[in-house]
């Protein structure tokens, strides 16, 4: 098999991350004609393997083993070794997520196999597969390249691909099963548990909609917040409205504050100064709103609406609204 | 910062280098794991050339480390976690660590991988994210932050390999006679080119700036057919809707 | 870790510049020939050496010779020795060249040099020879004993922008010297506490600044000549703002321009950072900057007034050098190896001190004498009245300085001494002209203050208490505006000062964070209501090579 694409669970469902790195997988199989699989090995298996099976490729490959139940480093690692040891895929992709780098790289060291980690973007260079990550906190790229005449891991970045891109198909099932001894796992896991959150993380956001001086008075925020819960998004803002007190700390962006980098930044009143683009410019899709058609921040936008947003921000909001309905 | 004339990597005059900041927690978390455990030693192993290495690991002495390894690097930086893990694990092996600390990831690759790799190829216990630890005879309780502000308490047998989040605690500031002390402790020297492997797993063929082609659509028309194309563009391109 | 450490030592040095490392290797290597011993360290409030350095620079390599004997095998880090120098007139599109550079002015067997790489060298040295340099320690209050300075305090890291502890505060600590040398660079702030408290400028000039604000420019391969000096007059400034522009050749294809501004002029709406961006509108300076790209900003002031401005220098138990004594030779624009120099006669007279035991200023006085006989006061003597003439325009200031040259100093020819205003006393009320209509930033060539800011690599913790303090920040909306237009919000090359809001609103913001650490708001605020502190260590710049 030439690439196995790993899926988690997510409630039940396959996990978006896991259906954005199928649609990287299937690009690749289409690009350099190869095969694709995909594993599934989760407590719910059974029905996981059989959405998974509504989706173009070879074999949905199906490991059930209560060892595998619940979510443990040791076992995790042991298993996906075990599997790639069987099958022995060239590549195996999937979404970077916090179980992903969590056991993914003990892989890497038992079959002393590289792992590529929060890739962006891959292109095929002359049959050579070019994977591409962002480096120096995204302030720039690098391309690498797999020496491996084995299997070579790789895991992508939220929002890199599109699941939605993800094409439909058919695939059969087959159950796979492993050896793998209960002394395997030397941890004891707890249940786990929500937590207030300190500071709002908005690095994981998907959508964020921030604010700028354009806002003009902290009265004018509640506006802003509508869209936020209209879009299902998290708030973010430029410097000077953290400097004001309007806003906590944690939502400010630039390179004093966080750096996102999400499917969609709504720049709302905000001109674009460098401090504040460095903190937001890998966004996937920025939409920039600024009375001033000459605001910096149009130059990195992709859709750009030179007006009030004092305006623009209610009609923005009950148009998503309806949108979704 | 800028890019090297060659592309292969950054131009290192044109920036400062400092202790990598999830590092710096990772430091303390060990400092403040041996304070509540009564007694301890606290090693530092860093990587790189001469300067900037040692300036890193005099510190870490100065914060409280007893002694440090530096593994001294000519030439290119290492950017293969694979390798680097590989090269800790040898200098590491023969002391037997109970516990080995790491940083999340470097904020040059962010490869995240180095300390898991280097806690697997040791044959140790494994946690990442970690936010807290509890210390215990022969295990450690950690908190292992999950998704979406979701948390997980695991209990790992020693000895055990955590990759340390950020924001788990407050690094302490090195003190005058920190600073002062740090001049007479150990550090052990050795060349990475003694004992790294051959193999090459994964290499960086270029490094630049990515520029998008970006073409800004700026959305004309009065106010409402504004809302209605960005909404249409929010539902078919973009695709939040 | 909230007792706060006390350290006890023989000689402290305040602030890590060429002065104080001059001063320390100085000393380390008297008291090694002597058989003698001390502990000697220095206080530095950037996180690293050089981070807070600023200057042109181009380096009268004396010093360096006598510090260090085997100078030609040192390989110290200059960019080049001075291979070809210009003087130039400016008028808006036009560039003129001086006949010949009196010789005085002339740079030649002088090398340009980074200050930020010098002491960077200059530190390797200092902790080879067993001097410790705490890095992230700002010396913030001096302490006494009676009127004897016995030790500095340094500041308490970990208080958040309420005045509350954090939970990893750590209170400063207190070290105890014999002698404590200041050595804190432009306008120090434990200096001006000093001078203050102590009246060391009984019977002098008051000092006049200036500012220098540089952009460092990468070119593409072979198009910068290391060695290339050029001094220029005339346009931006005109005649009446004093001041003119450096560009020098660096290593690495890199373009060092900067302008100096002296902080006495009469127009309120000045502006040293748009005076640098009005520079560069010049077809020449168009020409030179072709294809490049800003690589670094970064802004500092500099003493100015020159001999009769240097004030006593020693008190029981604390002694001043370098620029935080005002050794700087306006006339060459160099102060480097003046600085050192100081540093130098300071060590020897601290090893008399140490063999004596005894710091009192008897003793430490002798540090003037030595000053007076040496050549640093008959370098700066001839240029003793350089920069007051200049308060009457440029060419009044040009033939003085030429009248000066023959005279060996002489203002106007005639005059021993010429007296000094403070810079600030001479902005006129009301006087308010913007120079700047015709400027536009294009965020390629031409930047606004902003995003040159970005460029200066500058942090601060943002949770502590902001280090610029304004004593009556009333005056700000009620009298300010129109006597003088809110001139901090020009004079700072670093936007720290903002009017914000409207009306009611309407107040002083201060953007600490941006803060270059030049010192300029506490020269130049004409109500002097602003005092300039260190913020946390640490904190400021990261300049790698300026």
């Amino acid at each position: 098999m030439d690439i196995l694409v790993a899926l988690e669970n997510n409630s039940g469902s396959i996990h978006r991350m896991s259906l954005e790195a199928l649609a990287a997988g299937q690009k690749l199989a289409s690009e350099m004609n190869l095969s694709l699989s995909m594993l599934v090995m989760d407590k719910n298996g059974g029905d996981l393997a059989e959405n998974a099976g509504k989706f173009n490729a070879e074999e949905v490959l199906l490991l059930e083993n209560p060892l595998l139940d619940n979510y443990s480093s040791d076992g995790y690692s042991q298993a996906i070794t075990s599997v790639l040891e069987q099958e022995k895929p060239r590549f195996v992709f999937m979404g970077h997520t916090y179980m992903v780098r969590d056991f993914l790289p003990r892989v890497s060291a038992r079959l002393r196999i590289p792992f590529i980690s929060d890739v962006v973007q891959f292109r095929v260079d002359d049959g050579t597969p070019v994977f591409t990550k962002q480096v120096f906190n995204a302030k720039l790229a690098a391309d690498i390249v797999s020496q491996s005449e084995g299997t070579t891991l790789v895991s992508f970045q939220s929002a890199a691909y599109q699941s939605d891109q993800a094409e439909a198909g058919a695939a059969t099932i087959r159950s796979i099963s492993i050896e793998m001894d209960s002394s395997v796992i030397k941890t004891q896991s707890e249940e786990p548990f929500k937590e207030e959150a300190g500071g709002v993380d908005l690095t994981n956001a998907e959508i964020i909609v921030s604010v700028g001086r354009g806002i003009g008075k902290e009265e004018n925020l509640p506006i802003v917040n509508t869209l936020v819960d209209a879009l299902g998004a998290e708030l973010g803002s430029s410097r000077p409205i953290v400097d004001s007190g309007w806003l906590e700390p944690s939502r400010q962006i630039g390179s004093s504050g966080q750096n996102v980098a999400p499917k969609l930044y709504l720049a709302l009143g905000i001109s674009g100064a460098i401090q504040h683009v460095v903190g937001m410019k890998g966004s996937k899709n920025i939409v920039a709103v600024n009375k001033d058609s000459e605001a910096p921040i149009f130059e990195i936008a992709d859709y750009g609406i030179v007006g009030d947003i004092l305006e623009i921000i209610p009609k923005l909001s009950e148009a998503v609204e309806a949108a979704k309905n | 910062m800028r890019v090297s004339s060659d592309h292969s990597w950054i131009d290192e005059a044109s920036v400062n280098f400092e202790t990598n900041e999830s590092d710096s927690y990772a430091l303390e978390e060990g400092l403040q794991i041996r304070e509540k455990n009564g007694d301890g030693e606290v090693v530092v192993i860093s990587m790189g050339p001469e300067g900037r290495t040692q300036k890193v690991i005099r510190e870490a002495l100065a914060k409280g480390a007893d002694r440090g390894v530096h593994i001294t690097e000519e030439g290119p930086s290492e950017t293969d976690p694979l390798r680097s893990a590989g090269v800790f694990a040898k200098a590491l092996q023969e002391e037997q660590f109970d516990l080995i600390l790491s940083g999340l990831q470097s904020l040059d690759l962010g490869m995240g991988q180095t300390g898991v790799i280097l806690g697997e190829l040791l044959g140790m216990s494994s946690a990442t994210l970690v936010m807290e630890t509890e210390i215990g005879e022969n295990s450690i309780r950690v908190k292992r932050e999950l998704e979406s502000g979701w948390f997980q308490w695991v209990t790992l047998s020693l000895p055990a390999c955590l990759s340390i989040q950020s924001g788990i605690n407050h690094p302490r500031y090195p003190s005058l006679k920190g600073i002062m002390g740090a001049k007479k402790k150990e550090i052990k020297t050795l060349p990475k080119a003694e004992i790294i492997e051959s193999n090459v797993n994964q290499s960086i063929t270029r490094v630049y700036s990515m520029q998008k082609a970006k073409q800004t659509e700026m959305i004309t028309g009065d106010i409402d057919q504004q809302i209605t194309r960005l909404v249409e563009a929010l539902r078919t391109e973009i695709k939040v809707l | 870790m909230s007792e706060r450490e006390v350290l006890e030592l023989d000689v402290l040095f305040v602030g890590a510049g060429p002065a104080s490392l001059a001063g320390a290797i100085h000393l380390q290597s008297l008291l090694k020939e002597s058989g003698q011993e001390a502990s000697i360290a220095i206080l530095e409030k950037a996180g690293e050496i050089g981070a807070h350095s600023l200057s042109g620079a181009i380096v009268d390599p004396r010093t360096l010779k006598e510090l260090f004997p085997d100078f030609d095998q040192q390989n110290i880090p200059f960019e080049s020795e001075v291979t070809e120098e210009h003087l130039y007139y400016l008028t808006k599109a036009k560039k003129f060249s001086f006949p010949f550079i009196p010789s005085p002015m002339s740079h030649h067997g002088c090398y340009i040099s980074s200050i930020g790489k010098l002491t960077r060298w200059l530190g390797e040295k200092c902790e080879n020879e067993g001097i410790d340099i705490f890095c992230g320690f700002p010396g913030t209050e001096l302490i006494y004993e009676g009127d004897q300075v016995i030790g500095v305090r340094t500041g308490d890291r970990g208080i958040d922008k309420n005045g509350e502890q954090k939970s990893q505060y750590e209170a400063g600590a207190e070290i105890h010297a014999k002698v404590v040398i200041l050595g804190e660079g432009t306008r120090g702030s434990l200096t001006k506490k000093l001078i203050q408290r102590h009246e060391l400028m009984n019977g002098k000039n008051p000092q006049v600044w200036a500012i220098g604000v540089k952009e460092l420019w990468k070119m593409p391969p072979g198009s910068v000549q290391p060695g290339y000096v050029a001094h220029t007059m005339g346009f931006p400034l005109g005649h009446n703002i004093f001041g003119g522009a450096f560009l020098y050749g660096m290593q690495d294809d890199i373009w060092d321009l900067g302008l100096v501004v002296g902080l006495d002029y009469s127009n309120p709406a000045v502006d040293s950072h748009h005076e640098l961006q009005l520079l560069k509108t010049h077809p020449w300076m168009k020409s030179v900057l072709d294809g490049g790209e800003l690589i670094s900003y970064g802004a500092k002031s500099l003493p100015e007034g020159g001999w009769f401005s240097i004030p006593k220098l020693t008190v029981n138990g604390a002694m001043l050098i370098g620029d935080s004594a005002g050794f700087m030779n306006g006339q060459r624009l160099k102060g480097i190896h003046l600085a050192m120099k100081s540093g130098m006669l300071a060590a020897e007279t601290i090893v008399d001190a140490l063999s004596e035991n005894n710091f009192s200023d008897e003793i430490l006085s002798d540090f003037e004498k030595k000053v007076n006989s040496s050549w640093l006061r008959d370098e700066l003597w001839k240029v003793r009245n350089f920069h007051q003439a200049f308060d009457h325009g440029l060419f009044g200031g040009l033939i003085n300085a030429g009248m000066g040259l023959v005279t060996g100093g002489r203002g106007w020819g005639i005059k021993n001494r010429m007296s000094s205003e403070p810079g600030h006393l001479r902005m006129e009320k009301g006087k308010i002209e913007n120079r700047y209509n015709e400027l536009i930033f294009d965020g390629k060539y031409l930047f606004d203050k902003v995003t040159d800011v970005y460029h200066s690599a500058t942090a601060h913790e943002e949770d502590q208490i902001p280090h610029l303090h304004v004593r009556d920040p009333d005056v700000c909306i009620t009298k300010c505006p129109e006597e003088f237009g809110n001139p901090c919000e020009k004079f700072c090359p670093a936007d720290v000062y903002e009017m914000v809001g409207e009306g009611e609103t309407r107040k002083l913001q201060i953007n600490f964070s941006n803060c270059v650490h030049c010192k300029t708001c506490d020269i130049m605020d004409p109500y002097q209501i602003i005092d300039w502190v260190p913020p946390e260590g640490g904190d400021g710049p990261t300049w790698v090579n300026l």
